[in-house]
């Protein structure tokens, strides 16, 4: 009589080809994990920190060099005058500074220091006339100094290669008695604003507009002066000027930054309205400049006739306060006491120190930028860095370094530099592709992966681990006989 | 003459010169205001702006990056406004936010031809330079969605078309040696609110402090029964004009509590004129007179002309400005209303059939004249619809005439990408009832691609006919929603589990039987 088959007879319940099943089962699993990793993982290159950290650090004494040559005249009389300069100088600032004395005249981008005749210190281009019996070693030396940096100045708009000059006039109200229905914007600017934004075209290019608003009320009650029939701003008035909400001064159309001046006509229920001190005093000045933003202008008219167009001529005040509004803004340094220029624009030596004073800038918020890049990086593990980013870091700190190794550049050849290597360090901080994963946080995945292969690794697990031990378990059943 | 153009290129091309220019700027005003015949009430408020002599950009001056541009100065003309015109060489631009459904049939032809339901925007711009009209296009949007607070930004390549006729030019073309080109896209779904008024608003030079734009509050424009606002800009010789212009129905029956139509500026706005907008050159208040009924207006009109009674707010006014009509007795309606349409051809446009995948678009057309009529018809189809243009049929009380349609070009509609643009032009006998029908399907989408409130359906472009005898009149057929299949949104999470659950106890079953060790137990005997 047949008895029930015996199972490990039959080919798929061999021991061998059971094993070989769940072998193939973890090979499989083994094989596919490379190729998880590779579709699931984030691209992430490395950065150079280490040199950015080293550009940062080797930035803080980045120098430019500025030469300065004293005429004969000046080292005759004190033959050690010239190095007494330098020294002075040499501890003010940060430049690398030669002084020097020669007969001979300039060569290439230096300056010269010549007698003057008169008693006046008169700057013209690169050249700076100084009275001999004045020329002693410090006040030479706070001269100068002015004239190669200028100070660090809150006022002075973030450097960027391009600015859109808005000039606006507003009516607060038009219907109140008295409306300016036009002025002669564009002669104002042609007369007062483009002699200066052609000097800075070196620094800057400008895109400008103008444009009139018949209703600009203010967001507040200016003060009532009891003395005379005149309303006063406050200087915490001043700060809250700007009624954004109902002014439409700001475009959308571009990216630049925009220089706001405003020509403000009070009301004609609400004149003279005069700017207050902190005492509660009316001031001479109808102008105040808001740092970084722009500057106004408020004219109190007369209040005749109804209608009026302001000419070339009644503006003429306005816009000599928006041109100086726009050489505070634009950081274009201020000649010391006492000195006065042959024309209106600035001179050589004022758009030199310019140029030094936006490379210097420009220099410090790259590799600002580019350190607040690598820690970015480093804090937020999930972050993705891709190629573009890698590559704009390693060029904006090319650019970097070339411009600390290189002496012969020209100083608008230094600005370039700094502004790609600042462009560059900027594209790469705000580069879109670094977002893409953040949303897709580590959880999130888990959440999705457990269910399906927390239920299908388990009986994988659980058979290779029982084939395991019936393995040994055989081996030791096998040796056992034997010894 | 040519010299004189040639001149004036050649000083817009150099950027100093255009400085030296004075642009001459003229600002009117003017509202329109029409009792409707079932009781309700039409203003139609419109501002121009004038920039004399001046010319659309050529676009061979825009580059891509560098943005240099030649000053631009404005005192009466809105500067954001000419921005955008500027940086994207647009030559005319028309934009319509509106909110309802105009009933042409007895409201009659609207003062501005533009009452489509939603946000419609089209616009020429001349083809040359190194940035393509295509990205202007997407520029321009943009920044009309940035400057109106307007979902335009959505208005992209799945609803953009270029239709051939039934949009042209309403300004001049200038002539740059350029063809010029047509970008149209329309968007049902987009409501016009505050939002977008404010900023409309914000472009007119007097804002809504003094002038006739003071009587736009609103509290009693987004109450009114159909309401929109439009933005045009178009060029003739005599300069770019900007006219901005708002249109509502509102209905006086509503708040009365007797079946009377009497109206004035302060029953309708909620507030009378101040004072008059001092930049104006004129400021007109135009009021239509009833042809029927006892009926008395107050003031009395500075002019009468023909059937109109026109209003001329001086540079002050002496006492607030109020107008009105009163009427001695109950408005009747009149009997015939339903049968007698106001326009020369009635339209309905449904869509039929009750499944997800498949329906049929269903025109009905009425021809109100005793004359043919031809009628071009230009539905712009979202891919979210396609159209099987065999089944196309026209029919006259049940007898197939599909010799009615002619002139057919239909521009095929790519899945996710692009939108079907058909025209065609329909011959409508006298008092005559056309059915134009075709099969459509519905399309399938993507997950992804659903809006945030899916189960709501999608809203399709209204279509557009244009009457032969009059190209400029355009009638939008109302929209229409389309309900495609949806998928359950609610519980991603459930899907998951349940999935992997599945996949699991497959994948368990199949490995155990695989790897199950069968052994034979002998059971002792004897028990």
């Amino acid at each position: 009589m047949d008895g029930p088959r015996n199972p490990s007879t039959i080919f798929f319940q061999y021991e061998r080809i059971r094993r070989s099943i769940i072998a193939s089962y973890w090979i499989v699993i083994i094989l596919a994990i490379p190729l998880w990793w590779q579709t699931t993982s984030i691209e992430r290159l490395s950065l150079p920190s280490s040199e950015v950290y080293a550009q940062a650090e080797a930035h803080r004494g980045f120098q430019l060099p500025v030469r300065i040559i004293l005429d004969s005249e000046f080292t005759k009389r004190d033959n050690s005058l010239a190095l007494e300069v330098q020294t002075v100088l040499k501890d003010s600032s940060a430049l690398d500074i030669r002084v020097s004395g020669s007969s001979g005249r300039s060569e290439g981008d230096s300056y010269l220091v010549l007698p003057s005749e008169s008693q006046e210190i008169r700057v013209e281009g690169r050249e700076l006339f100084f009275p001999l019996e004045k020329a002693s070693a410090s006040v030479l030396a706070k001269t100068l100094a002015s004239f190669i940096l200028p100070d660090k100045d809150h006022r002075v708009v973030q450097y960027s290669p391009r600015y859109r000059l808005s000039f606006s006039l507003l009516n607060e109200d038009s219907s109140g008695g008295q409306v300016v229905e036009a002025w002669d914007a564009s002669n104002g600017i042609a007369r007062h604003i483009e002699p200066i934004t052609s000097a800075l075209s070196v620094l800057h290019n400008f895109t400008i507009e103008s444009q009139a608003q018949f209703y600009a009320p203010l967001a507040f009650e200016p003060l009532k002066l009891s003395e005379d029939e005149a309303y006063g701003l406050t200087p915490e008035q001043l700060t809250v000027f700007v009624n954004s909400a109902e002014w439409t001064l700001s475009s959308s159309s571009s990216n630049d930054p925009v220089l706001h001046f405003l020509l403000f006509v009070p009301s004609a229920s609400r004149r003279p309205l005069k700017i207050l001190n902190k005492e509660g005093k009316p001031t001479n000045s109808n102008s105040f400049l808001i740092p970084q933003w722009g500057g106004i202008v408020i004219a109190n008219l007369p209040e005749s006739p109804s209608k009026i167009r302001l000419s070339t001529d009644d503006l003429k005040s306005s816009f000599t306060t928006f041109s100086q509004q726009l050489l505070t803004l634009l950081g274009v340094p201020r000649l010391s006491s006492g000195a006065v220029r042959s024309r209106q624009q600035p001179t050589g030596w004022q758009i030199d120190a310019l140029l030094r004073y936006r490379a210097i800038e420009n220099v410090v918020r790259t590799s600002d930028t580019l350190r607040s890049t690598v820690s970015l990086v480093e804090q937020i593990p999930n972050m993705p860095v891709g190629e573009k980013v890698r590559n704009d870091v390693r060029d904006a700190l090319k650019a970097l370094k070339s411009l600390s190794s290189s002496s012969n550049m020209t100083l608008t050849g230094i600005l370039a530099t700094s502004r790609d290597a600042l462009t560059l360090s900027q594209k790469a901080f705000f580069h879109p592709g670094m977002l893409a994963l953040l949303y897709f946080p580590v959880e999130h995945k888990y959440a999705v992966y457990t269910p399906l292969f927390a239920s299908a690794i388990i009986p994988l697990v659980v058979a290779a681990m029982r084939e395991v031990v019936a393995w040994r378990k055989q081996r030791r059943g096998v040796q056992v006989p034997q010894g | 003459m040519y010299l004189i153009s040639t001149l004036v290129l050649l000083l817009c091309s150099s950027t100093i010169a255009l400085e030296n220019l004075v642009l001459e700027e003229e600002y009117t005003e003017y509202l329109s205001i029409r009792s409707l015949r079932d009781g309700k009430v039409a203003s139609s408020f419109s501002f121009k702006t004038l920039l004399r002599d001046a010319s659309p950009r050529d676009p061979r001056q825009l580059s891509f990056d560098d943005n240099q541009d030649a000053s631009q100065h404005y005192t009466l003309f809105p500067l954001t406004l000419g921005q955008i015109l500027r940086q994207y060489a647009i030559t005319e631009l028309h934009l319509t936010l509106n909110a309802g459904k105009w009933n042409y049939d007895s409201w009659g032809v609207p003062d501005e031809p533009g009452v489509g339901p939603g946000a419609e925007l089209w616009a020429w711009m001349a083809d040359g330079g190194t940035m393509s009209v295509d990205h202007r296009w997407q520029g321009l949007r943009n920044a009309l969605a940035g400057l109106f607070c307007a979902s335009l930004g959505s208005l992209d390549e799945q609803r953009t078309t270029s239709p051939q006729y039934a949009f042209p030019p309403e300004g001049t073309i200038p002539d740059l040696g350029l063809p010029h080109q047509i970008r149209h896209a329309s968007h049902a779904s987009e409501h016009v609110c505050t939002e977008n008024l404010t900023p409309f608003l914000k472009l007119l030079p007097c804002k809504s402090s003094s002038g006739l734009a003071s009587l736009l509050n609103p509290h009693r424009l987004f109450d009114a029964d159909w309401h929109g606002m439009g933005i045009h800009v178009l060029w003739n010789p005599d300069g770019i004009e900007v006219h901005l212009n708002f249109q509502l129905v509102s209905d006086p029956l509503r708040p009365s509590t007797v079946q009377k139509q009497d109206w004035s500026l302060e029953s309708l706005f909620d507030r009378t004129i101040q004072k008059s907008c001092p930049v104006a050159v004129t400021s007109q208040i135009s009021v239509s007179l009833p042809s029927s009924g006892m009926y008395r207006i107050t003031p009395e009109p500075h002019t009468l002309q023909g059937d109109n009674a026109h209003y001329e707010l001086g540079s002050s006014l002496a006492e607030p400005f109020n107008v009105g009509i009163e009427w001695a007795g109950e408005l009747e309606y009149p009997s015939a209303l339903r049968d007698s349409s106001l326009m020369p051809i009635s339209i309905h446009r449904t869509l039929q059939g009750p499944t997800q995948d498949k329906g049929r678009l269903l025109v009905t057309l009425r021809n109100n004249g005793p004359n043919e009529l031809k009628v071009l018809y230009l539905e712009t189809m979202p891919w979210l619809l396609q159209f099987y243009l065999h089944t196309t049929t026209m029919h006259i009380d049940g007898i197939p005439r599909n010799d009615l349609i002619s002139n057919v070009s239909y521009i095929l509609p790519v899945p996710h990408y692009q939108p079907a643009t058909f025209e065609s032009v329909l011959t409508i006998p006298g008092n005559a009832t056309v059915r134009y029908s075709v099969d459509v399907t519905k399309a399938f989408l993507r997950y992804t691609e659903h809006p945030p409130d899916a189960q709501r359906g999608w809203d399709l472009p209204p279509a557009v006919f244009v009457p032969s005898t009059d190209s400029l009149r355009r009638m939008y057929a109302p929209a229409l929603l389309v309900d495609l299949a949806t998928p359950d949104f609610s519980m991603p999470y459930n899907v998951i589990i349940f999935t992997c659950s599945v996949v699991a106890f497959i994948f368990g079953s199949t490995f155990n039987l695989l790897t199950r060790k069968f052994v034979v137990v002998h059971l002792p005997e004897g028990n």
